[in-house]
Protein backbone atom coordinates (compact mmCIF):
# COMPACT_ATOMS: atom_id res chain seq x y z
CA UNK A 1 0.00 0.00 0.00
CA UNK A 2 1.58 3.17 -1.18
CA UNK A 3 0.96 5.42 1.77
CA UNK A 4 2.81 3.03 4.05
CA UNK A 5 5.77 2.93 1.71
CA UNK A 6 5.71 6.66 1.47
CA UNK A 7 5.57 6.99 5.22
CA UNK A 8 8.59 4.73 5.55
CA UNK A 9 10.58 6.57 2.94
CA UNK A 10 10.15 9.69 4.99
CA UNK A 11 12.53 8.35 7.59
CA UNK A 12 15.31 8.89 5.09
CA UNK A 13 13.96 11.82 3.08
CA UNK A 14 12.25 14.20 5.39
CA UNK A 15 11.98 16.84 2.70
CA UNK A 16 9.42 14.66 0.96
CA UNK A 17 6.62 16.21 2.90
CA UNK A 18 6.00 19.68 1.52
CA UNK A 19 3.70 20.49 4.40
CA UNK A 20 6.36 19.82 6.99
CA UNK A 21 8.64 22.76 6.62
CA UNK A 22 7.69 26.43 6.19
CA UNK A 23 10.43 27.04 3.62
CA UNK A 24 9.18 24.04 1.70
CA UNK A 25 5.67 25.43 1.82
CA UNK A 26 6.85 28.75 0.38
CA UNK A 27 8.77 26.92 -2.33
CA UNK A 28 5.70 24.90 -3.18
CA UNK A 29 3.60 28.09 -3.42
CA UNK A 30 6.18 29.74 -5.68
CA UNK A 31 6.17 26.74 -7.99
CA UNK A 32 2.42 27.00 -8.34
CA UNK A 33 2.46 30.61 -9.56
CA UNK A 34 2.38 31.20 -13.33
CA UNK A 35 6.03 32.22 -13.25
CA UNK A 36 6.99 29.17 -11.19
CA UNK A 37 5.13 26.89 -13.56
CA UNK A 38 6.92 28.49 -16.49
CA UNK A 39 10.31 27.79 -14.90
CA UNK A 40 9.74 24.22 -13.75
CA UNK A 41 8.45 22.09 -16.58
CA UNK A 42 7.20 19.17 -14.55
CA UNK A 43 5.33 19.04 -11.27
CA UNK A 44 7.39 18.66 -8.16
CA UNK A 45 8.51 15.09 -7.70
CA UNK A 46 7.42 14.00 -4.28
CA UNK A 47 6.97 10.27 -4.09
CA UNK A 48 9.99 7.96 -4.46
CA UNK A 49 8.45 6.66 -7.65
CA UNK A 50 8.21 10.15 -9.13
CA UNK A 51 11.76 10.89 -8.16
CA UNK A 52 13.08 7.63 -9.58
CA UNK A 53 11.28 8.43 -12.83
CA UNK A 54 12.87 11.89 -12.83
CA UNK A 55 16.32 10.45 -12.31
CA UNK A 56 15.73 7.78 -14.92
CA UNK A 57 14.74 10.27 -17.59
CA UNK A 58 17.62 12.66 -16.94
CA UNK A 59 20.42 12.46 -19.48
CA UNK A 60 23.13 13.79 -17.19
CA UNK A 61 22.25 11.29 -14.48
CA UNK A 62 22.18 8.30 -16.77
CA UNK A 63 25.66 7.23 -15.72
CA UNK A 64 24.38 6.79 -12.18
CA UNK A 65 22.10 4.07 -10.88
CA UNK A 66 18.80 5.37 -9.50
CA UNK A 67 19.34 3.81 -6.13
CA UNK A 68 22.31 2.55 -4.22
CA UNK A 69 22.84 0.62 -1.03
CA UNK A 70 23.08 2.85 1.99
CA UNK A 71 26.44 1.42 3.07
CA UNK A 72 28.00 2.50 -0.22
CA UNK A 73 27.40 6.14 0.64
CA UNK A 74 29.92 6.18 3.41
CA UNK A 75 33.42 7.54 2.94
CA UNK A 76 34.93 4.44 4.48
CA UNK A 77 33.26 2.21 1.88
CA UNK A 78 35.19 3.50 -1.13
CA UNK A 79 37.13 6.53 0.11
CA UNK A 80 35.50 8.07 -2.99
CA UNK A 81 38.63 7.16 -4.94
CA UNK A 82 36.73 6.31 -8.11
CA UNK A 83 35.04 9.66 -8.29
CA UNK A 84 38.30 11.38 -7.32
CA UNK A 85 40.04 9.67 -10.26
CA UNK A 86 37.21 10.82 -12.54
CA UNK A 87 37.50 14.40 -11.32
CA UNK A 88 41.25 14.36 -11.87
CA UNK A 89 40.68 13.04 -15.39
CA UNK A 90 38.31 15.94 -15.97
CA UNK A 91 40.89 18.38 -14.64
CA UNK A 92 43.49 16.82 -16.96
CA UNK A 93 41.26 17.10 -20.02
CA UNK A 94 40.40 20.73 -19.28
CA UNK A 95 43.98 21.83 -18.57
CA UNK A 96 45.34 19.64 -21.38
CA UNK A 97 43.10 21.17 -24.02
CA UNK A 98 44.22 24.63 -22.93
CA UNK A 99 47.88 23.64 -23.20
CA UNK A 100 47.31 22.16 -26.67
CA UNK A 101 46.54 25.62 -28.02
CA UNK A 102 50.10 26.72 -27.33
CA UNK A 103 52.11 23.62 -28.07
CA UNK A 104 53.70 22.22 -31.23
CA UNK A 105 55.18 18.71 -30.90
CA UNK A 106 58.53 19.19 -32.61
CA UNK A 107 61.98 19.38 -31.05
CA UNK A 108 62.42 22.87 -32.52
CA UNK A 109 59.27 24.25 -30.86
CA UNK A 110 58.26 22.09 -27.91
CA UNK A 111 60.65 23.44 -25.30
CA UNK A 112 60.24 27.10 -26.22
CA UNK A 113 56.47 26.57 -26.31
CA UNK A 114 56.62 25.39 -22.71
CA UNK A 115 58.66 28.47 -21.80
CA UNK A 116 56.12 30.67 -23.57
CA UNK A 117 53.27 28.90 -21.75
CA UNK A 118 55.01 29.55 -18.44
CA UNK A 119 56.01 33.14 -19.06
CA UNK A 120 53.55 34.70 -21.50
CA UNK A 121 50.34 32.71 -21.82
CA UNK A 122 47.67 33.91 -19.35
CA UNK A 123 47.54 31.46 -16.43
CA UNK A 124 49.92 29.29 -18.46
CA UNK A 125 52.17 28.35 -15.57
CA UNK A 126 49.17 27.63 -13.36
CA UNK A 127 47.44 25.48 -16.00
CA UNK A 128 50.63 23.57 -16.65
CA UNK A 129 50.99 22.98 -12.91
CA UNK A 130 47.39 21.76 -12.71
CA UNK A 131 48.03 19.37 -15.58
CA UNK A 132 51.20 17.96 -14.11
CA UNK A 133 50.04 17.57 -10.52
CA UNK A 134 46.66 16.21 -11.57
CA UNK A 135 48.47 13.57 -13.62
CA UNK A 136 50.61 12.44 -10.69
CA UNK A 137 47.61 12.51 -8.36
CA UNK A 138 45.57 10.50 -10.84
CA UNK A 139 48.16 7.71 -10.93
CA UNK A 140 48.02 7.65 -7.13
CA UNK A 141 44.22 7.82 -7.02
CA UNK A 142 43.72 5.03 -9.54
CA UNK A 143 46.22 2.78 -7.76
CA UNK A 144 44.62 3.55 -4.41
CA UNK A 145 41.18 2.89 -5.90
CA UNK A 146 42.37 -0.54 -6.90
CA UNK A 147 43.75 -1.25 -3.44
CA UNK A 148 40.52 -0.09 -1.79
CA UNK A 149 38.41 -2.26 -4.07
CA UNK A 150 40.66 -5.19 -3.26
CA UNK A 151 40.42 -4.78 0.50
CA UNK A 152 36.65 -4.38 0.32
CA UNK A 153 36.36 -7.58 -1.67
CA UNK A 154 34.39 -5.60 -4.22
CA UNK A 155 35.99 -7.44 -7.13
CA UNK A 156 34.02 -10.58 -6.34
CA UNK A 157 31.05 -11.87 -8.31
CA UNK A 158 29.26 -10.36 -10.11
CA UNK A 159 31.96 -7.71 -10.52
CA UNK A 160 34.96 -9.79 -11.65
CA UNK A 161 35.04 -8.39 -15.14
CA UNK A 162 34.77 -4.82 -13.96
CA UNK A 163 37.95 -5.40 -11.96
CA UNK A 164 39.65 -6.56 -15.18
CA UNK A 165 38.47 -3.38 -16.91
CA UNK A 166 39.85 -1.47 -13.94
CA UNK A 167 43.28 -3.08 -14.43
CA UNK A 168 43.14 -1.94 -18.07
CA UNK A 169 42.34 1.57 -16.91
CA UNK A 170 45.32 1.53 -14.54
CA UNK A 171 47.61 0.52 -17.41
CA UNK A 172 46.07 3.19 -19.64
CA UNK A 173 46.58 5.79 -16.90
CA UNK A 174 50.27 4.86 -16.68
CA UNK A 175 50.64 5.05 -20.47
CA UNK A 176 48.89 8.42 -20.57
CA UNK A 177 51.18 9.75 -17.91
CA UNK A 178 54.27 8.29 -19.54
CA UNK A 179 53.52 9.64 -23.03
CA UNK A 180 52.84 13.07 -21.53
CA UNK A 181 56.13 12.96 -19.67
CA UNK A 182 58.10 13.43 -22.90
CA UNK A 183 56.23 16.46 -24.21
CA UNK A 184 58.09 19.27 -22.37
CA UNK A 185 61.20 18.08 -24.23
CA UNK A 186 63.58 18.94 -21.42
CA UNK A 187 66.39 16.78 -20.05
CA UNK A 188 64.08 15.23 -17.46
CA UNK A 189 61.54 14.22 -20.11
CA UNK A 190 64.07 13.02 -22.65
CA UNK A 191 66.03 10.75 -20.35
CA UNK A 192 63.08 9.43 -18.36
CA UNK A 193 61.49 8.28 -21.60
CA UNK A 194 64.81 6.89 -22.80
CA UNK A 195 65.06 4.79 -19.63
CA UNK A 196 61.38 3.85 -19.74
CA UNK A 197 61.41 2.63 -23.32
CA UNK A 198 64.74 0.91 -22.74
CA UNK A 199 62.89 -1.35 -20.29
CA UNK A 200 60.45 -2.39 -23.04
CA UNK A 201 63.34 -3.69 -25.14
CA UNK A 202 64.07 -6.40 -22.55
CA UNK A 203 61.00 -8.31 -23.64
CA UNK A 204 62.24 -11.15 -25.87
CA UNK A 205 61.50 -11.16 -29.61
CA UNK A 206 58.84 -8.42 -29.64
CA UNK A 207 60.68 -6.08 -27.22
CA UNK A 208 62.98 -4.38 -29.69
CA UNK A 209 60.34 -3.98 -32.46
CA UNK A 210 57.84 -2.60 -29.95
CA UNK A 211 60.40 -0.11 -28.69
CA UNK A 212 61.26 1.01 -32.23
CA UNK A 213 57.61 1.33 -33.08
CA UNK A 214 57.04 3.52 -30.03
CA UNK A 215 60.09 5.65 -30.67
CA UNK A 216 59.87 5.71 -34.46
CA UNK A 217 63.56 4.83 -34.57
CA UNK A 218 66.33 3.45 -32.39
CA UNK A 219 66.45 6.49 -30.09
CA UNK A 220 64.19 9.25 -28.81
CA UNK A 221 63.94 11.94 -31.50
CA UNK A 222 61.44 14.09 -33.39
CA UNK A 223 59.31 11.15 -34.54
CA UNK A 224 59.13 9.91 -30.94
CA UNK A 225 57.86 13.29 -29.84
CA UNK A 226 55.19 13.29 -32.54
CA UNK A 227 54.14 9.72 -31.79
CA UNK A 228 53.93 10.31 -28.05
CA UNK A 229 51.96 13.49 -28.67
CA UNK A 230 49.41 11.75 -30.88
CA UNK A 231 49.13 8.89 -28.41
CA UNK A 232 48.81 11.34 -25.53
CA UNK A 233 46.17 13.69 -26.95
CA UNK A 234 44.19 11.45 -29.30
CA UNK A 235 44.66 7.70 -29.17
CA UNK A 236 44.97 6.96 -25.46
CA UNK A 237 42.30 9.44 -24.31
CA UNK A 238 39.78 7.97 -26.76
CA UNK A 239 40.58 4.44 -25.71
CA UNK A 240 40.48 5.45 -22.07
CA UNK A 241 37.08 7.14 -22.36
CA UNK A 242 35.65 4.09 -24.11
CA UNK A 243 36.98 1.67 -21.52
CA UNK A 244 35.90 4.02 -18.76
CA UNK A 245 32.35 4.06 -20.15
CA UNK A 246 32.24 0.27 -19.89
CA UNK A 247 33.63 0.50 -16.34
CA UNK A 248 30.93 2.95 -15.28
CA UNK A 249 28.21 1.08 -17.13
CA UNK A 250 29.11 -2.12 -15.33
CA UNK A 251 29.25 -0.27 -12.05
CA UNK A 252 25.75 1.10 -12.60
CA UNK A 253 24.35 -2.21 -13.77
CA UNK A 254 25.85 -4.13 -10.86
CA UNK A 255 25.08 -1.51 -8.23
CA UNK A 256 21.83 -3.14 -7.23
CA UNK A 257 23.17 -6.68 -7.16
CA UNK A 258 24.04 -7.94 -3.77
CA UNK A 259 27.40 -9.64 -3.66
CA UNK A 260 25.81 -12.34 -1.52
CA UNK A 261 28.78 -12.38 0.78
CA UNK A 262 28.70 -15.28 3.18
CA UNK A 263 29.98 -13.15 6.02
CA UNK A 264 28.01 -9.91 5.66
CA UNK A 265 30.54 -7.15 5.40
CA UNK A 266 32.99 -5.09 7.34
CA UNK B 1 -5.91 2.61 4.09
CA UNK B 2 -7.83 3.27 7.23
CA UNK B 3 -5.76 0.96 9.41
CA UNK B 4 -2.63 2.70 8.24
CA UNK B 5 -3.93 6.09 9.11
CA UNK B 6 -5.56 4.99 12.30
CA UNK B 7 -2.48 3.06 13.35
CA UNK B 8 -1.53 3.88 16.90
CA UNK B 9 1.54 3.08 18.90
CA UNK B 10 3.87 4.19 21.64
CA UNK B 11 2.91 7.81 21.70
CA UNK B 12 5.75 9.65 23.33
CA UNK B 13 4.26 13.06 24.00
CA UNK B 14 0.88 11.75 25.05
CA UNK B 15 -0.80 13.81 22.39
CA UNK B 16 -4.18 13.05 20.87
CA UNK B 17 -3.61 9.32 20.81
CA UNK B 18 -5.37 7.60 17.96
CA UNK B 19 -7.10 10.74 16.78
CA UNK B 20 -6.15 11.75 13.25
CA UNK B 21 -4.55 15.16 13.09
CA UNK B 22 -4.93 17.35 10.06
CA UNK B 23 -1.84 17.37 7.87
CA UNK B 24 -2.03 20.74 6.28
CA UNK B 25 -4.54 23.28 5.11
CA UNK B 26 -4.53 21.90 1.60
CA UNK B 27 -5.65 18.32 0.96
CA UNK B 28 -3.01 16.11 -0.46
CA UNK B 29 -3.23 12.90 -2.37
CA UNK B 30 -0.98 9.92 -2.75
CA UNK B 31 -1.60 7.68 -5.74
CA UNK B 32 -4.96 9.27 -6.28
CA UNK B 33 -6.10 8.67 -2.70
CA UNK B 34 -6.73 11.56 -0.41
CA UNK B 35 -4.74 11.72 2.79
CA UNK B 36 -6.95 12.84 5.61
CA UNK B 37 -4.42 13.03 8.37
CA UNK B 38 -1.66 11.35 10.25
CA UNK B 39 -1.41 10.15 13.80
CA UNK B 40 1.48 11.61 15.77
CA UNK B 41 3.79 9.32 17.66
CA UNK B 42 5.86 6.33 16.75
CA UNK B 43 4.42 3.28 15.02
CA UNK B 44 4.08 0.07 16.99
CA UNK B 45 7.36 -1.79 17.37
CA UNK B 46 6.66 -4.37 14.69
CA UNK B 47 6.09 -1.77 12.02
CA UNK B 48 8.93 0.51 12.95
CA UNK B 49 11.37 1.23 10.17
CA UNK B 50 14.79 -0.14 11.03
CA UNK B 51 17.59 1.57 9.14
CA UNK B 52 19.65 -1.10 7.50
CA UNK B 53 22.95 -0.72 5.69
CA UNK B 54 21.68 -2.88 2.86
CA UNK B 55 18.69 -0.63 2.29
CA UNK B 56 18.67 1.30 -0.91
CA UNK B 57 18.60 5.06 -1.01
CA UNK B 58 18.12 7.45 -3.90
CA UNK B 59 21.36 8.39 -5.65
CA UNK B 60 20.06 11.93 -5.92
CA UNK B 61 20.58 13.56 -3.49
CA UNK B 62 22.38 11.14 -1.19
CA UNK B 63 25.27 10.00 -3.37
CA UNK B 64 25.49 12.95 -5.74
CA UNK B 65 25.88 15.45 -2.93
CA UNK B 66 28.76 13.43 -1.53
CA UNK B 67 30.33 13.12 -4.95
CA UNK B 68 30.00 16.87 -5.36
CA UNK B 69 31.84 17.45 -2.10
CA UNK B 70 34.53 14.91 -3.05
CA UNK B 71 34.96 16.64 -6.43
CA UNK B 72 35.30 20.07 -4.87
CA UNK B 73 37.78 18.80 -2.28
CA UNK B 74 39.87 17.15 -5.02
CA UNK B 75 39.91 20.29 -7.13
CA UNK B 76 40.81 22.37 -4.10
CA UNK B 77 43.82 20.14 -3.41
CA UNK B 78 44.93 20.37 -7.06
CA UNK B 79 44.49 24.13 -6.96
CA UNK B 80 46.51 24.59 -3.77
CA UNK B 81 49.35 22.34 -4.96
CA UNK B 82 49.41 24.13 -8.32
CA UNK B 83 49.59 27.55 -6.70
CA UNK B 84 52.34 26.49 -4.32
CA UNK B 85 54.55 24.33 -6.56
CA UNK B 86 55.61 24.86 -10.15
CA UNK B 87 55.96 21.91 -12.51
CA UNK B 88 59.65 21.16 -13.11
CA UNK B 89 61.29 22.28 -16.32
CA UNK B 90 64.96 21.51 -16.78
CA UNK B 91 67.24 22.60 -19.62
CA UNK B 92 66.31 21.65 -23.19
CA UNK B 93 66.70 17.98 -24.16
CA UNK B 94 70.22 17.13 -25.23
CA UNK B 95 70.91 13.58 -26.47
CA UNK B 96 74.65 14.20 -25.96
CA UNK B 97 74.42 14.88 -22.22
CA UNK B 98 73.20 11.92 -20.18
CA UNK B 99 72.21 12.94 -16.66
CA UNK B 100 73.46 10.85 -13.81
CA UNK B 101 71.38 9.26 -12.31
CA UNK B 102 69.09 8.58 -15.21
CA UNK B 103 65.65 7.96 -13.74
CA UNK B 104 62.36 6.72 -15.15
CA UNK B 105 59.13 8.48 -14.05
CA UNK B 106 58.35 7.63 -10.43
CA UNK B 107 55.65 5.05 -11.24
CA UNK B 108 58.17 2.98 -13.25
CA UNK B 109 61.05 3.49 -10.87
CA UNK B 110 60.26 0.28 -8.94
CA UNK B 111 60.80 -1.59 -12.19
CA UNK B 112 64.05 0.25 -12.74
CA UNK B 113 65.16 -0.65 -9.24
CA UNK B 114 64.31 -4.31 -9.93
CA UNK B 115 66.35 -4.15 -13.14
CA UNK B 116 69.36 -3.03 -11.14
CA UNK B 117 68.96 -6.04 -8.86
CA UNK B 118 68.00 -8.91 -11.15
CA UNK B 119 68.56 -10.20 -14.64
CA UNK B 120 66.52 -8.25 -17.23
CA UNK B 121 64.48 -11.36 -18.10
CA UNK B 122 63.30 -11.58 -14.50
CA UNK B 123 62.93 -7.90 -13.69
CA UNK B 124 61.85 -6.67 -17.09
CA UNK B 125 59.53 -9.45 -18.20
CA UNK B 126 58.61 -12.02 -15.57
CA UNK B 127 57.82 -9.63 -12.72
CA UNK B 128 55.78 -7.00 -14.63
CA UNK B 129 54.08 -9.74 -16.66
CA UNK B 130 53.22 -11.66 -13.50
CA UNK B 131 51.87 -8.50 -11.85
CA UNK B 132 49.51 -7.66 -14.71
CA UNK B 133 48.39 -11.27 -15.25
CA UNK B 134 48.01 -11.78 -11.51
CA UNK B 135 45.86 -8.67 -11.17
CA UNK B 136 43.66 -9.63 -14.11
CA UNK B 137 43.28 -13.20 -12.84
CA UNK B 138 42.68 -12.27 -9.20
CA UNK B 139 38.85 -12.33 -9.24
CA UNK B 140 38.88 -15.65 -11.07
CA UNK B 141 41.34 -17.26 -8.65
CA UNK B 142 39.75 -15.91 -5.49
CA UNK B 143 36.20 -17.23 -5.94
CA UNK B 144 35.21 -17.31 -2.26
CA UNK B 145 32.13 -15.39 -1.20
CA UNK B 146 33.82 -13.82 1.81
CA UNK B 147 34.48 -10.11 1.96
CA UNK B 148 35.70 -9.58 5.50
CA UNK B 149 39.45 -9.32 5.81
CA UNK B 150 39.71 -11.98 8.51
CA UNK B 151 38.10 -14.55 6.22
CA UNK B 152 40.43 -13.81 3.30
CA UNK B 153 43.83 -14.12 4.93
CA UNK B 154 45.66 -15.68 1.98
CA UNK B 155 44.43 -13.11 -0.54
CA UNK B 156 44.97 -10.17 1.80
CA UNK B 157 48.45 -11.22 2.90
CA UNK B 158 49.56 -11.90 -0.69
CA UNK B 159 48.21 -8.63 -2.04
CA UNK B 160 49.56 -6.61 0.88
CA UNK B 161 53.01 -8.20 0.60
CA UNK B 162 53.32 -7.36 -3.08
CA UNK B 163 51.95 -3.88 -2.55
CA UNK B 164 54.37 -3.11 0.28
CA UNK B 165 57.33 -4.48 -1.70
CA UNK B 166 56.29 -2.34 -4.66
CA UNK B 167 55.98 0.79 -2.52
CA UNK B 168 59.38 0.16 -0.92
CA UNK B 169 61.02 -0.38 -4.34
CA UNK B 170 59.42 2.82 -5.60
CA UNK B 171 60.66 4.79 -2.60
CA UNK B 172 64.16 3.34 -2.93
CA UNK B 173 64.34 4.08 -6.65
CA UNK B 174 62.85 7.53 -6.22
CA UNK B 175 64.71 8.83 -3.18
CA UNK B 176 67.60 6.54 -2.29
CA UNK B 177 69.34 6.22 -5.65
CA UNK B 178 71.95 8.68 -6.86
CA UNK B 179 74.74 8.75 -9.44
CA UNK B 180 75.38 5.38 -11.12
CA UNK B 181 72.31 4.08 -9.28
CA UNK B 182 74.36 4.08 -6.08
CA UNK B 183 72.77 4.32 -2.66
CA UNK B 184 72.27 7.85 -1.28
CA UNK B 185 70.47 9.17 1.77
CA UNK B 186 67.70 11.52 0.68
CA UNK B 187 68.49 14.00 3.45
CA UNK B 188 72.07 14.31 2.19
CA UNK B 189 71.55 14.23 -1.58
CA UNK B 190 68.21 14.55 -3.32
CA UNK B 191 67.76 12.98 -6.74
CA UNK B 192 64.02 12.48 -6.94
CA UNK B 193 62.10 14.30 -9.65
CA UNK B 194 58.39 14.32 -10.36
Amino acid sequence: MSITEHDEERTEDRADDPAGDPIDRVYERVRETPVGRSIFRSPRRITPRDRAAGHWSNFLLHIYPVKIRRKELHFRYSWYLGVISMVLLGSLVASGVYLMFFYVPSPANAYTNIQTIQNEVPFGQYVRNVHRWSAHLMVLAVAAHMARVFYRGAYKAPREFNWVIGVMLLVLTLLMSFTGYLLPWDQLAFWAVTVGTEMASYVPIIGEPVKEMLLGGPTVDSSTLLRFYVLHVAVLPSVMVMVLMIHLWRWRKDAMFDQQAEDGDE
Amino acid sequence: MSDTVQRTGGDAAGESNGVPVELSARPRSVDGKRVLGVVPGKPAAGERKVIDRDDTVMVWPHLLVRHGVAAMATLLVVMVISVLFDAPLQSIANPQVTPNPEKAPWYFVALQELLSLFHPTVAGILVPGAIVIGLVALPYIDRSRFVQLRHRKVAVVTFTTFMVIWIILTLIGFMFRGPNWGWVWPWEEWHGVL
